[in-house]
């Protein structure tokens, strides 16, 4: 009995209502909590389901330059061809290593390309020798076989990319069969030692995490799983609490279940934060490949991906631009980890630590380097495209940029600019430039610059400042003048003399001439040539305002007001819209709508759109040939001649100076054979800088020219066009029996009938010159 | 562009006046002396009822035919001095075209203006491959360009005559086609008689 006592006393005590309610109670809190935990689970597990299945990564559109072309003659000398390569991330060594290598030799360069997906074909990966010298391209031969190429296409830049404004997100979306193995095995053996194990959640990652912890004194190391990273990264917000982390290591357990390792591996190399490019988060390992070495991902060494590994860790703080102390050492530790591992050898993680971390300078890639052209096919994209199809279904956009000819522009407008400021002692910093340059036939768009400071991604003077262009607009008067040829030819002779305007507001206009002088009567071309006002009003208004006009809009631009100031330039444009009407006259007459986009692709490679060279011929051949003629002696002999002093000897090119009131724009618009160039130089508070168009925007126009080795007009004269020889003294017709004479360009039919005082053969015929001759 | 007549360049002139006159084909003064053969020699028209803006008062003087001489022209791009690449891209273009893929022939003729900008064969296979995707507008100023660059060369213009002719009978134009097609019939019938 005395054995039973406690026993009983026991049951007895379990058998008193209250315990016996308060168990009960107990027991049923259990099991509705465990019920609800479960029903939290069971939507978890929904959720996780169908959130990650409806993960769409946000995929910006992607934008590339021109792709560099090579082929036997072209006259890209060997080094320039070096400098190409090297911008778009081929790396120089002694072996072809791969894609994306090149092995320089004398007279040639050994190049292994990378293959690329164009949208009219798919290129392989090549091996070739392309031989050269400092002139030009001589011969391209596949190597390994005696099979020679006539023409190689590189991979173009990526130049830059479509992300939502609000968050910022762009990446480059990789498979993981496409990733180098040792990024997905560097990353497991940093971030998640077990990850092929653990279901999700790591017991032993949270004890070494605690030991680590608790040994060094402080958090050192994380015990999230990768899979628990993605989770957070993926749905949760940043806070530290409790319930987040519960709910973070359920969800990943889950997730562990319904998705592949693999699966998980690349969402995580896709999503993962990489760092902060202003307002563009660099999200993925493939866009932080572009971003810190300006390569593929395929084409990176070990020393590079330790260091993407290692940046994983907080990429603010572990900035490789900024931090490159902390960098180093923490990609030397990951290096380490990999050696002892037994990923690398103990040879490359002796070089690897050896090496700088190896990033490109500035915003890296091609991504931040053309912000004003990204910024025009962004605006050209708008009209185009809805904002959430750019942002986020990795469209592939094709654009005009020509890599080599922006950074022409951009090294005569960063280096000039200054300089123009300096020679009139301006404040630093107020001088401002900018530049658009073109290809002749079929519009290209081929350079932008929008201000001094070319990688700054702030006010695109090329096509936002519209500022009135001043003698800029001549051209077109002219050209409406050349267009009725029994009344004007070139000869001409135009009044250089006062005129009185009354404006529609009852003001009197009267304009004056730049030097402050009347020329009495000139030869129209000469006219154009030193930039007359008084002629060319006079001209203007002998037209018409409204024939005047219909030339502009034949030319490109129809935004003109109605009003006889427009003959001097009272007409407000950008620079690309200057580029726009002078293509016209440089095209002989062919209207071709500029160009910046070429193709659009979906992410997988589908042509979506291509846009073609279109062109319509508005304005008549022969007069914009004679035109032409004038424009060509602005430069010989008139207010542009200063460019002769830079300009290859012997090359013909066309152009014009603008000046505009008080000297507050400063412009210079004009062609070769395939290039036009607009160059604009101003304040932006459109204040006087001292500069007239022949001062200023003409010093880094002739520059760009030779710079950009631009060919020189080729003079061919239209069908209906006829060269006579002209007395340049009265401007009539010359015959052997006159000393001097000049070839001018005339509409046929409506050449000067009348010979010169000199021709004293006023009846020439075959006869009477032979014996005006042996006279 | 000017020529300063020293005694010597009178001299010259004058003997070379000289053998004009004894070769017996005098030419007038003031005719074209930069056409050779046969020539449509006017520009190409825009068709009755195309308005082309900005053209003020002007309009093309009449064809004046220059006598046909024996100057060579080039038939085909092959008999002419363009770059491998241009021939290897244009003959890719016209593969593609043979196989119906005339968006690819574009871009490759496209490619093509990249390098020789003024090729006027390649303009002209590009008015072809604008035909082939029904844009008779496009095809007509290719064609028209082409006319511009051929230097004369009656093959080429010829071809683009006939280019254009189909293009404006595309466009429902029978009237600026049949123009078009007299055009390109009259070159044909010269050069024929040559």
């Amino acid at each position: 009995m005395a054995r039973k006592k406690p026993r009983s006393s026991f049951f007895s005590f379990l058998q008193s209502p209250l315990v016996r309610w308060l168990l009960i109670g107990l027991g049923l809190a259990l099991s509705v909590g465990l019920l609800l935990f479960t029903l939290f689970l069971v939507k978890l597990d929904g959720d996780v389901r169908t959130r990650f299945a409806g993960v769409r990564w946000v995929l910006p559109a992607q934008v590339y330059a021109a792709p560099l072309e090579v082929y036997p003659g072209a006259s890209l000398s060997l080094a320039q061809l070096r400098h190409e390569l090297d911008r778009l991330g081929y790396r120089a060594g002694d072996d072809l290593t791969g894609p994306g290598t090149y092995v320089p030799t004398k007279g040639s360069l050994r190049i292994d390309t990378r293959a690329f997906a164009f949208w009219d074909a798919a290129q392989p990966e090549q091996r070739i020798e392309v031989q050269g010298d400092d002139k030009g391209i001589g011969g391209l031969r596949v190597m390994g076989s005696d099979k020679t190429l006539d023409l190689l296409r590189f991979d173009p830049m990526l130049i830059g990319s479509i992300y939502p404004s609000h968050s910022g997100e762009d990446r480059v979306l990789v498979k993981l069969s496409e990733v180098p193995p040792l990024l997905p095995q560097t990353l497991i053996l940093v971030e998640d030692h077990d990850f092929y194990s653990h279901g999700g959640v790591s017991l032993r990652g949270i004890l070494r995490a605690a030991f680590a912890n608790v040994r060094a004194g402080h958090t050192v190391q994380g015990a999230s799983t990768l899979t628990q990273q993605l989770i957070k990264n993926l749905f949760l917000s940043n806070e530290r609490t409790a319930k987040r982390k519960i709910t973070e290591a359920s969800m990943a357990i889950l997730l562990e279940r319904h998705v592949s390792k693999d699966e998980i591996l690349e969402a995580y190399l896709n999503e993962v934060d990489l760092g902060q490019d202003g307002p563009r988060a660099v999200h993925g390992f493939g866009l932080a490949s572009q971003y810190y070495f300006n390569k593929p991902l395929n084409e990176l060494q070990p020393h590079e991906i330790a260091m993407l590994v290692a940046i994983v860790k907080g990429p603010s703080q572990y900035n490789p631009r900024r931090a490159v102390k902390l960098v180093t050492e923490r990609r030397n530790l990951v290096l380490k980890m990999m050696a002892d591992a037994g990923n690398i050898t103990p040879d490359e993680y002796q070089a690897a630590i050896q090496r700088p971390l190896g990033v490109t300078p500035g915003g890296g890639g091609g991504a931040a380097r053309y912000p004003a052209f990204v910024d025009l096919v962004r605006k050209q994209l708008a009209g185009l495209y809805q904002e959430q199809d750019l942002t986020s279904e990795g469209l592939r956009i094709f654009t005009t940029l020509d890599p080599h000819v922006q950074e022409v522009l951009e090294n005569r407008i960063t280096e000039d600019v200054p300089e123009l400021e300096k020679s009139r002692r301006m404040v630093e910093g107020t001088l401002q430039g900018a530049g658009v340059v073109t290809s002749v036939e079929g519009g290209e768009v081929l350079a932008v610059v929008g201000g001094r400071d070319a990688r700054y991604a702030g006010f695109n003077r090329a096509i936002d400042t519209r500022r009135p262009i001043g003698s800029l607009a001549k051209p077109f008067t002219y050209l409406t003048a050349l267009q009725q040829p029994d009344r004007f030819n070139l000869e001409t002779p135009l009044d250089d003399s006062p005129v009185d305007l009354k404006l529609p507001n009852g003001q009197i206009w009267s304009p004056k001439n730049y030097d402050r002088q009347l020329h009495g009567s000139v030869p129209l071309y000469m006219a154009l040539a030193k930039s007359y006002n008084l002629a060319t009003v006079h001209l203007g208004l002998d037209v018409g305002v409204g024939k005047v006009k219909q030339t502009f809009a034949a030319a490109g631009f129809d935004d003109v007001p109605e009003l006889p100031s427009i003959f001097l330039g009272a007409v407000d444009m950008a620079p690309l819209d200057v580029a726009q009407i002078y293509s016209t006259i440089a095209s002989s007459g062919y209207l071709t709508p500029l160009l910046t986009i070429r193709a659009v692709l979906t992410k997988d490679g589908q042509p979506l759109n291509r846009y073609a060279f279109k062109l319509k011929h508005t304005l008549p051949e022969g007069p914009v040939y004679l035109t032409t003629w004038a424009m060509r002696k602005v430069i010989e002999l008139g207010t542009g001649h200063w460019a002769t002093t830079v300009l290859p000897p012997g090359q013909i090119y066309a152009g014009k100076t603008g000046t505009t009131e008080d000297l507050r724009d400063s412009w210079f618009a004009g062609f070769g054979g395939d290039r036009v160039a607009v160059i604009w130089v101003g304040r932006d508070d459109n204040k006087p800088t001292g500069f007239e168009g022949a001062t200023g925007a003409l010093r880094i126009w002739g520059k760009l020219i030779r710079d950009l080795n631009a060919k020189g007009i080729e003079p061919l004269a239209p069908a209906d066009v006829d060269e006579v020889a002209i007395d340049p003294a009265s401007g009539l017709r010359a015959d052997p029996g006159c000393g001097e004479t000049v070839t001018v360009p005339f509409i046929r039919a409506a050449e000067p009938q009348q010979y010169a005082p000199c021709a004293d053969q006023s009846k020439s015929t075959p006869l009477n010159w032979i014996k005006s001759i042996f006279k | 562009m000017s020529l300063r007549s020293s005694g010597l360049r009178r001299m010259a002139a004058a003997m070379a006046v000289a053998g004009v006159l004894l070769s017996g084909c005098a030419t007038e003064e003031g005719q074209s002396s930069s056409t050779g053969g046969v020539t449509t020699n006017a520009p190409p028209l825009p068709s009755p009822g195309t308005t082309v803006p900005g053209v003020g008062t002007y309009i093309p003087p009449t064809a004046t035919q220059p006598p046909l001489t024996t100057q060579s022209y080039p038939h085909t791009i092959q008999d002419t001095n363009a770059s491998k690449a241009v021939l290897s891209l244009y003959k890719q273009a016209q593969d593609a075209r043979a196989a119906g893929h005339a968006d690819q022939a574009e871009a490759l003729l496209e490619r093509a203006l990249h390098i020789e900008s003024r090729n006027p064969f390649v303009w002209q296979a590009l008015a072809g491959a604008h035909m082939d995707l029904s844009q008779p507008d496009q095809a007509e100023s290719a064609a028209q360009k082409s006319t511009s660059l051929a230097r004369g060369n009656p093959y080429i213009e010829a071809g683009n005559w006939r280019l254009i002719a189909s293009a404006r009978q595309a466009r429902g134009d029978a009237g600026g086609a049949v123009q078009a097609q007299a055009r390109a019939d009259e070159i044909a019938r010269a050069l024929s008689t040559n």
